[in-house]
């Protein structure tokens, strides 16, 4: 399987704010909640991830809970590629 | 459906017994069709439209019971199913001779021209149900089942018809194509040009060349038709459209009535279980509320159950007697009954919230640049499933296939990211957030099955 490095992911998560007439900022410890980054676009971003490298992920992690920052979104993409 | 013959002994023959049939390999009318000799209870494994055409028209003129189907349909499992059921199987070669069903034998074993001639013969033998006709389903909704009619079931239309030379895309054996096999055997003037499945993609050409004056099937087969041949299809006199067997929009009526303003475009919602049970005509998708809940003689009693619909009609199948439940969401939209598809597949719970698959459908196809669409829920994270869309385009992205993990062209990528924003967006701007398609994969071409159709 291959993996996105972290900056693909990010750039992908951009996308899916910017088809929405939204911004992803530069600081990666913004809060989703300020920047409208929802359950549904996290869902969209995990698909973009999954069709690009090919092969399902594993969601079945504790971590979901602890996602509250664009920075918790890209290391927990990582996580998974990785897992 | 049939009439006194000439005055000789033998079969009374059907009226339209002198109406023409095109097929690969054979050109004259169905009174000139070689008799076959199929044991009484055959099924007859055809292998195109002579062959399925000649076992139809064996069953036209001698007691016996009958299954036409394709033999690629039939697998190992089934054949044994069928044997043990009473069926004798018969595979059949079109153009078909008069000997290309008896069983081979020494003195005469199967030619090099004939290799498929192999009878096997019933497991269990039983006397014939005279006059049954089998349907095998398509198999959409799970394993192909055999359905039972006769020709008087599928002879659905009644009154003489204008005379149309028409041309039948349909699988050999299926419902449609027995709608256009039987209107052709119970009424003079209408003539068949069938299709084989090789031949689907030039069928324009093939129509112009047969002089083909009217036209049947799918949305899919529409869409695929215009949008690969839409000159070809442009130049053919057609004074009858029709469409069926899958949901019928106002986008595709709107297209082949501006195509065609003189035909009569027509939408038919039929099943092999239900028979032909809705046939509206006025170019605009559903059909009027005024039909629901009506009883008159000869037409079946539609109504509408939970957002389904019921369907009670003397053209089912047997076994099928009372209202049946088809499994096809119905909405009352104004003064239509709009049927947007099976209410299984429908439906797409996304975390929480209800999206129609139909819906969405509908608003892409409502763009423009929009040449099909194909809608589903797809697995995701967090919220169970979101919305995603499979798109042809009117105007295709050479060569993209999206998402695009096959590393085309950074142009081409480019350009479909373009394309699906802003579909996304055209969404968006229809649709509650959480219907908007999710994913939008852009192909190159529209899918299309034997049925003709993509199951959508």
């Amino acid at each position: 399987m291959s993996t996105l490095s972290k900056d693909s992911v990010r750039t992908m998560m951009s996308e899916v704010l910017v088809a929405q007439g939204k911004q992803l900022p530069a600081d990666d410890a913004t809060l989703l909640t300020d920047i409208g980054f929802r359950s549904l676009d996290f869902s969209e971003l995990a698909l973009r991830v999954e069709d690009e490298v090919g092969t399902e992920l594993n969601f079945d992690a504790p971590g979901l809970r602890s996602i509250e920052t664009v920075a918790d979104v890209l290391d927990f993409l990582e996580q998974l590629q990785q897992a | 459906m049939t009439s006194g013959s000439s005055g000789s002994p033998g079969p009374r023959l059907p009226r339209g017994a002198g109406n023409t049939l095109v097929t690969r390999g054979y050109r004259g009318t169905w009174a000139d069709l070689p008799r076959l000799g199929l044991p009484p209870v055959a099924a007859a494994l055809v292998d195109g439209h002579g062959a399925a055409a000649s076992a139809a028209w064996e069953h036209t003129l001698t007691p016996r019971e009958t299954l036409v189907v394709s033999g690629r349909r039939v697998d190992e499992e089934q054949a044994e199913e069928l044997r043990a059921a009473g069926f004798a199987l018969v595979p059949l070669s079109g153009p078909v001779s008069p000997a290309a069903a008896q069983p081979p034998t020494a003195a005469q074993p199967p030619t090099a021209a004939q290799p498929s001639t192999a009878v096997q013969p019933p497991t269990a033998v039983r006397p014939p149900d005279e006059g049954r006709l089998w349907l095998m389903t398509s198999g959409s909704t799970g394993r192909p089942k055999r359905v039972a009619h006769t020709l008087q079931s599928l002879t659905t239309v009644a009154a003489d018809q204008p005379a149309r030379r028409w041309l039948c895309p349909y699988a050999p054996g299926a419902y449609a194509w027995w709608q256009v096999v039987t209107l052709s055997l119970a009424h003079p003037g209408q003539d068949v040009v069938f299709v084989e499945p090789d031949e689907l993609a030039g069928w324009p050409e093939l129509a112009l060349a047969e002089g083909v004056t009217a036209v049947s099937g799918t949305p899919t087969f529409w869409r695929q038709a215009l949008l690969g041949a839409g000159d070809a299809v442009a130049r053919l006199p057609l004074q009858q459209v029709t469409l069926g067997g899958e949901p019928v929009d106002q986008s595709i009526l709107d297209r082949l009535t501006d195509l065609f303003p003189t035909a009569r475009v027509s939408w038919i919602y039929a099943s092999s279980e239900a028979g032909a049970s809705i046939a509206v005509h006025d170019g605009r998708a559903g059909f009027p509320k005024s039909w629901l809940e009506r009883s008159a003689p000869g037409r079946p009693r539609l109504s509408v159950t939970e957002g389904e619909l019921l369907i009670d009609s003397e053209w089912s199948a047997d076994g099928f007697s009372g209202p049946l439940r088809t499994g096809d969401r119905a909405e009352v939209i104004g003064d239509r009954v709009h049927l947007p598809g099976r209410i299984a597949s429908d439906e797409i719970n996304v975390g929480g919230s209800k999206a129609s698959a139909a819906a969405v459908r509908r608003v892409l196809l409502a763009h423009p640049g929009v040449a099909w669409a194909q809608v589903r829920g797809r697995r995701a994270p967090l919220v169970g499933a979101v919305v995603s869309a499979d798109v042809v385009l009117t105007t295709p992205v050479t060569g993209a296939t999206t998402p695009a993990s096959a590393s085309p062209a950074r142009a081409t990528t480019a350009t479909a990211t373009t394309v699906t924003t802003e579909l996304t967006r055209w969404c968006a701007d229809r649709l509650p957030d959480h219907a908007v398609p999710r994913r939008i994969r852009l192909l190159d071409e529209i899918p299309i099955k034997e049925t003709l159709k993509s199951d959508v």
